[in-house]
């Protein structure tokens, strides 16, 4: 008995010294990723349990360990002979869609940001161009798609130009209400400064507008995302979009939820991309006082 | 330089309501001199400021600045908001230099003056603080430095420090009142509070409200240069009494 309590004793004893060794803020991050993994760990664990021989639903459903099989095959290759179509190439599907997405959102950037700006800060512009904006978003990106077949062809263009468009929506809308909501003050105190138009657009409105703008970029992107995968799944052949509707056709489920899960993680990085840059970007507006 | 007139100007917002914000104001100021306009929120004391700034179309009458019809804002007319409006973006240093960067001033230009203003108003240590990082009453002295930066010829102040606490007031009072005597700028300086006004003014004109217009004249002969010290001397407490009467005449019919 003393031997076996012996350990156990000492061993709780030191992880609750590391525990209360933490300060209070890694004690609390730490908590926060526990209680999140729980959950995820849990439906994995259940998933795997409720496959009978690899699968579930009759064979429908691979079971995660399948899964992940599959998806060491798609990223680094088999050793073997390679009859597997999917095998190694991973990382350059991941590339094209992640290519296609950057392009098309740069697209959507260079374009969403003048024409927001100009409706938020103009009346003449805002007359002209808000209202064909307002009745051309209501069409969802995926009823562009025969569109931009017919216009683009099987070609990389077409998913750019659908990425584009749906990124577009939210950014030139979040732009402008952006420009709209600028404090007054900071206006008139330019102009009183001698600012003209153009530089108190560059140099005031543009500023004051980059909260907006990025919510907007945000909200572009998980946009875009849906945007390649679709464009992919009927536009061209290549990317994750293209895998995950061609693993379907050939019941490869396996690699279908490997793909998800990498469709996943490449809206998660790229959004982490987005937010690291507002943060660089918008410093300002974090900072803390000296006086309090 | 730096001569106000408004001759007979009022101004009238339309809306689904028109709103007669200033009626027949005539108000003449003269070169280097210090004008406070004190009166009850919602008298269009701002609105008058609003109209020499050129931020708001007077509706009728004459308004001159510098013997020119004002048209439109400029930097001889040096504005001070009630909360600072700096440029939350910049630094206290690039706030203080967009005056004259706008206006195409070189660097070599603006730079020491830059630097000298922020050494008068007591912030040359904070050039790289952003506005977030100061205090009420700092941000305020930024505001005063890029107005100064531009070398207008006359500051139109909005209740500049309204929203401080009365220990900072009393400072920014001093430093204005200073800043003031070395530079002999025309002023004109929006204000609900009667110790302010009689503490920096030569001339306070007190204003009714709806419409607004200006009901007395007071000119205030304390002995210059003034300090705060002045708040408590038997003249001042006069003419306090006297505005006070003056104030509640135009407060009665509610």
């Amino acid at each position: 008995m003393s031997i076996s309590t012996g350990p156990i004793a000492s061993g709780s004893a030191s992880s609750t010294s590391t525990w209360s060794a933490l300060s209070p803020v890694a004690r609390r991050n730490l908590r926060q990723i526990l209680l999140a993994v729980v959950l995820p760990v849990l439906v994995i664990v259940l998933w795997q349990w409720a496959g009978n021989g690899g699968s579930l639903f009759g064979g429908v459903l691979p079971t995660p360990d399948r899964v992940w099989q599959a998806w060491k095959v798609w990223a680094f290759g088999t050793s073997g002979l390679g009859l597997n179509p999917y095998s190694g190439t991973w990382l350059a599907n991941l590339l094209f869609s992640a290519e296609r997405v950057g392009k098309g959102f740069l697209a959507a950037i260079v374009v969403a940001v003048p024409v927001g700006l100009a409706i938020g800060w103009n009346r003449i512009a805002s007359g002209a161009l808000d209202p064909t904006v307002q009745l051309l978003r209501p069409i969802p990106i995926t009823a562009w798609l025969p569109f931009s077949i017919a216009v683009f062809g099987i070609r990389d263009m077409g998913a750019v130009f659908l990425i584009a468009l749906g990124a577009f929506y939210p950014i030139v809308v979040n732009t402008a209400q952006g420009a709209r909501d600028i404090e007054r003050n900071l206006v008139r105190a330019a102009m009183m400064m001698g600012a003209g138009r153009w530089t108190i657009l560059r140099r005031v409105v543009l500023p004051a507008s980059l909260p907006s703008i990025f919510t907007g970029l945000r909200i572009g992107l998980g946009i875009a995302l849906t945007a390649v995968i679709v464009a992919e799944m009927v536009a061209v052949k290549s990317g994750l979009g293209y895998v995950l509707w061609d693993a379907y056709y050939v019941g490869r489920m396996d690699v279908v939820i490997a793909d998800m899960a990498t469709i996943g993680l490449l809206g998660l990085i790229s959004d982490r991309v987005i937010l690291g840059i507002e943060r660089w970007v918008l410093a300002w507006r974090r900072l803390q006082s000296f006086q309090s | 330089m730096g001569t106000i007139a408004f001759e007979n100007v009022s101004k009238t917002f339309s809306g689904q309501t028109e709103v007669r914000a200033l009626e027949a104001i005539n108000l003449a100021i003269g070169e280097g001199e210090f004008v406070a306009l004190l009166g009850p929120s919602g008298c269009g004391k701002s609105t008058l400021l609003n109209l020499l700034a050129g931020f708001e179309k007077k509706t009728e009458g004459t308004l001159l600045f510098d013997g020119k019809t004002v048209t439109r804002p400029g930097p001889d007319r040096g504005v001070v908001f009630q909360e600072a409006a700096l440029f939350p973006w910049l630094t206290v240093w690039q706030n203080v230099i967009f005056g004259p960067q706008v206006q195409g001033v070189s660097r070599s230009e603006y730079e020491l003056k830059a630097r000298n203003l922020l050494k008068l108003v007591g912030l040359e240590s904070f050039a790289d603080a952003l506005p977030v990082q100061l205090s009420g009453g700092m941000r305020q002295r930024v505001g005063i430095a890029r107005v100064l930066a531009m070398s207008p010829k006359a500051l139109l102040m909005d209740e500049p420090f309204g929203a401080l606490d009365a220990q900072t007031r009393l400072s920014m009072q001093q430093l204005l009142l200073d800043v003031w005597q070395s530079l002999g700028t025309t002023v004109l300086f929006v204000t609900h509070d009667i110790d302010e006004a009689i503490l920096l003014s030569d001339r306070i004109c007190v204003m009714s409200a709806r419409p607004g217009r200006i009901i007395r004249t007071i000119p205030i002969t304390l002995p210059r240069p003034r300090s705060i010290a002045s708040l408590t001397s038997t003249e001042f407490v006069a003419y306090k009494a006297r505005i006070m009467s003056d104030m509640k005449v135009s407060a009665a019919p509610v």
